[in-house]
């Protein structure tokens, strides 16, 4: 019986080390020559164009770009491939999950690979990458609130543009009555970023950071307003809760029954996308605020560019990750070619003396507006598990909103499970 | 190797070569069998020892680091514990049984009626609905799921397009209760094609003489399919069974394909979501693989408790 082992044994070795050499062969290195390839995930549209350049102009580091899907799907694919070992070098990861990324040892630490490249971002833009005055990412887009509505509709029905999120709710309501089919917007639950944003302009912190203990805030004062506010619109049947860009809500974002949607700068590129139709009917307006007259704004979405712990070239990953995002060309291009809002202040002078957006051409101040929402926003920070976060707080208020039930409780119980968790996973929790 | 195979000696054959050869022999099967057993260990047993080892680890902070570094420690039973007494869990559970007492009694009686109605001799047409039944089968799980999704929507639904015509609203298919019936029948239109084909090939392998002398002693085709077809089709219909019950069990690509488009479905509406959100999603590997080894044993035990039930009846009846 032993003898008839041994050749079976030295075949399966045979067949491991086979499948594990062909596996060495697909990652890229680089050669003896000095020549160095960086593989680089990202998912903003056009990205390909923007490597391009760089390659045309960078010989000696080539970088080889794979659209890695969107955000959420890339973070899961980079948190495997780095347990893997074979992490791409550079990768887009949205601020909101950096930090949990972090905590998995996915990013490097480029504080000194980057030095010169905090000039280019403003403080409330940097400090989303900086954690603890550690850089672990060159931010690249960033989603200031903002507000997209119908233009040509609202001014049919002579509906003021909200300014307030009390007006917000009379804009509602009026769109109700002029026409029963239409809803000013849906706030599904799955837009866990537009309400943290919301609570963060209330004043919420929903993570916040000193000395190594955290505070986590999604059921503070300030957010349990916030969901009392608008739990009152969907039980008035001011605004609904469809889920967003899905067929449906696509078709009536095109045949004008969605008249807005309360997020952030990078909207219009998406309702251009999605409901072709529209083009020219519609605006965008600086986010309805809590306060009559106040001014600042939370983020919604928005990436960065981090280099991984798996990267065997960092110096050169740094360098294209500053070239791309906080230089003056990168910062243009992710304007002109990704269609994005640039995270670097050149990126946003450019802005404003460019064409507006393609979904609102008869917009002419669109990006001095811009400019002026970006220039007053609210530093927030996330914590290390968002992702527990976002699916628990979704998965909850659906089934508040379902059943009935007070929102702020389903905030309360995110609040519950968010801080377990972080104890569970050892973080100090102040409030738990 | 080859040349022994082709040359194989007669029996009448030299006999001092019958030591070399019988080594030979008892060498042969395991390469043949080499490649199926390498590509087990390599994708099978050794992913599954592994999730089986991952299952007891869990990732705990250290210090080092700006916010900690979250390390792979030993845990113990700890994931375990957790999955088990996760409330969640146990209403995924309540899904999957509602959508399953849906769709696999649907999914039989639909494949073994197709059947039984192919096999009756005077039917037309037979190729081509055999054909058209079949292939739903061959569309992916997910293209089906979009596609039964754009006609489930209210605003692009061809159906809820008609009763609004009719003056009676839209119909709900994406919201609870009707979720269930809306999942299963993606899931029935897919596979009853496939159970169809099993039972209709048992059938066609029933000796012919049967169905003649049940002629003669006055049996009518109702008669013959009730009493002859059906029996002697059972070991399929166990076979087909199992199979549905196991792909009930296995519920994934119809509601996470289906869970963009709706509210109902939350990200642990069954089971393998909850794996995929574990380990995806709130980064939870150990607690996936944890759930993984549950529900496979699970899996296990449940197939062979419906064999156990079914080899009783059937050796009961005998007897």
């Amino acid at each position: 019986m032993k003898k008839r082992r041994i050749p079976l044994a030295g075949v399966a070795a045979l067949g491991v080390s086979t499948l594990l050499l062909s596996g060495c062969s697909g990652a890229t290195g680089s050669s003896d020559g000095g020549d160095v390839t960086l593989d680089f995930w990202s998912w903003a549209p056009n990205t390909q164009e923007l490597v391009d350049v760089w390659n045309d102009e960078n010989p000696d580091i080539q970088v080889k770009y794979t659209d890695a899907g969107g955000g959420k799907d890339s973070s899961a694919k980079l948190l495997t491939a780095s347990r893997a070992g074979n992490a791409p070098d550079l990768a887009a990861v949205e601020y909101t999950t950096l930090p949990s990324l972090i905590v998995a040892d996915v990013p490097l630490d480029i504080t000194e690979l980057v030095t010169d490249a905090k000039d280019a971002y403003t403080e409330g833009t940097w400090e989303q990458v900086t954690f603890d005055g550690h850089i672990f990412g060159m931010p690249q887009d960033v989603g200031p609130m903002s507000f997209l509505y119908r233009s040509d509709k609202l001014a049919e029905w002579g509906i003021p543009v909200p300014t307030t999120w009390q007006e917000f709710a009379d804009a509602a309501k009026a769109v109700r009555a002029a026409d029963p089919n239409a809803y000013l917007a849906s706030l599904p639950a799955g837009e866990f970023g537009f309400y943290a944003g919301a609570a963060t302009q209330a004043g919420s912190k929903w993570w916040s950071i000193e000395d190594d203990t955290w505070t986590v805030g999604i059921a503070d004062e300030e957010s349990l307003a916030v969901a009392d506010f608008f739990e009152k619109l969907v039980a008035e049947d001011l605004v609904n809760t469809d889920p967003l860009l899905t067929p449906e809500w696509n078709a009536k974002a095109n045949s004008g029954q969605v008249l807005s949607w309360p997020s952030a700068l990078w909207s219009p590129g998406v309702i251009e996308g999605v409901a072709p139709d529209t083009i020219g009917k519609w605006s965008m307006a600086p986010l309805p605020q809590w306060e009559a007259g106040e001014k600042a704004v939370a983020y919604q979405g928005g990436s960065s560019v981090i280099v991984t712990k798996n990267s065997d070239h960092p110096e050169e990953a740094a360098k294209f990750a500053t070239w791309l995002n906080a230089s003056e060309e990168g910062a243009n291009l992710v304007l002109t070619v990704q269609n994005g809002y640039p995270a670097a202040i050149s990126g946003q002078e450019d802005a404003t003396s460019s064409e507006p957006p393609a979904l609102m051409p008869q917009q002419a101040d669109y990006y001095t507006l811009a400019a002026e929402i970006s220039s007053d926003t609210i530093p927030v920070t996330w914590g290390p598990n968002v992702n527990v976060a976002e699916s628990t707080f979704t998965d909850l208020l659906n089934k508040a909103i379902a059943d009935g039930t007070p929102w702020r409780d389903a905030f309360i119980a995110v609040q519950d499970v968010v801080v377990k968790d972080m104890v569970k996973a050892g973080f100090t929790v102040s409030n738990k | 190797m080859s040349t022994s195979l082709a040359t194989r000696p007669p029996v009448t054959g030299v006999r001092r070569q019958q030591p070399r050869r019988r080594r030979r022999r008892t060498i042969a099967p395991y390469v043949f069998l080499a490649p199926a057993l390498v590509l087990f260990v390599v994708f099978m047993l050794v992913p599954i020892l592994y999730a089986a080892y991952l299952s007891f680890q869990t990732y705990k902070l250290e210090g080092g680091g700006i916010l900690g570094t979250r390390v792979q420690v030993f845990a113990g039973l700890e994931n375990y514990i957790a999955v088990l007494t996760d409330p969640e869990l146990g209403a995924g559970f309540g899904r999957l049984a509602v959508y399953g007492i849906i769709s696999v009694p649907l999914t039989l009686g639909l494949a073994l009626l197709f059947a039984l109605l192919l096999d009756v001799q005077t039917v037309k047409a037979k190729r081509f609905s055999r054909i058209a039944i079949f292939i739903p089968y061959a569309v992916p799980g997910v293209v089906a799921a979009l596609l039964w999704g754009f006609m489930y929507l209210p605003g692009t639904s061809p159906f809820s397009y008609l009763t609004k015509a009719l003056g009676w609203g839209t119909i709900p298919f994406l919201d609870d209760p009707a979720i269930f019936g809306s999942i299963a029948n993606i899931a029935v239109w897919g596979g009853v094609g496939f159970n169809m084909i099993i039972i209709y090939t048992a059938l066609r392998g029933i000796p012919t003489e049967i169905y003649e002398a049940a002629r003669i002693d006055g049996a009518n085709e109702w008669q013959i399919a009730l009493r002859i077809k059906v029996p002697l089709v059972v070991p399929a219909l166990v076979l087909t069974g199992i199979f549905s019950l196991i792909g009930a069990l296995q519920l994934y690509s119809e509601p996470m394909t289906l869970k963009p488009m709706t509210n109902e479905i939350s990200q642990s509406w069954v089971p393998l979501m909850t794996i995929y959100k574990m380990a995806f999603i709130t980064d939870d590997l150990p607690g996936a693989a944890a759930l993984s080894v549950v529900l496979a044993v699970g899996t296990v035990l449940v197939s062979a408790l419906v064999l156990w039930i079914t080899n009783r009846k059937s050796t009961g009846a005998v007897s």
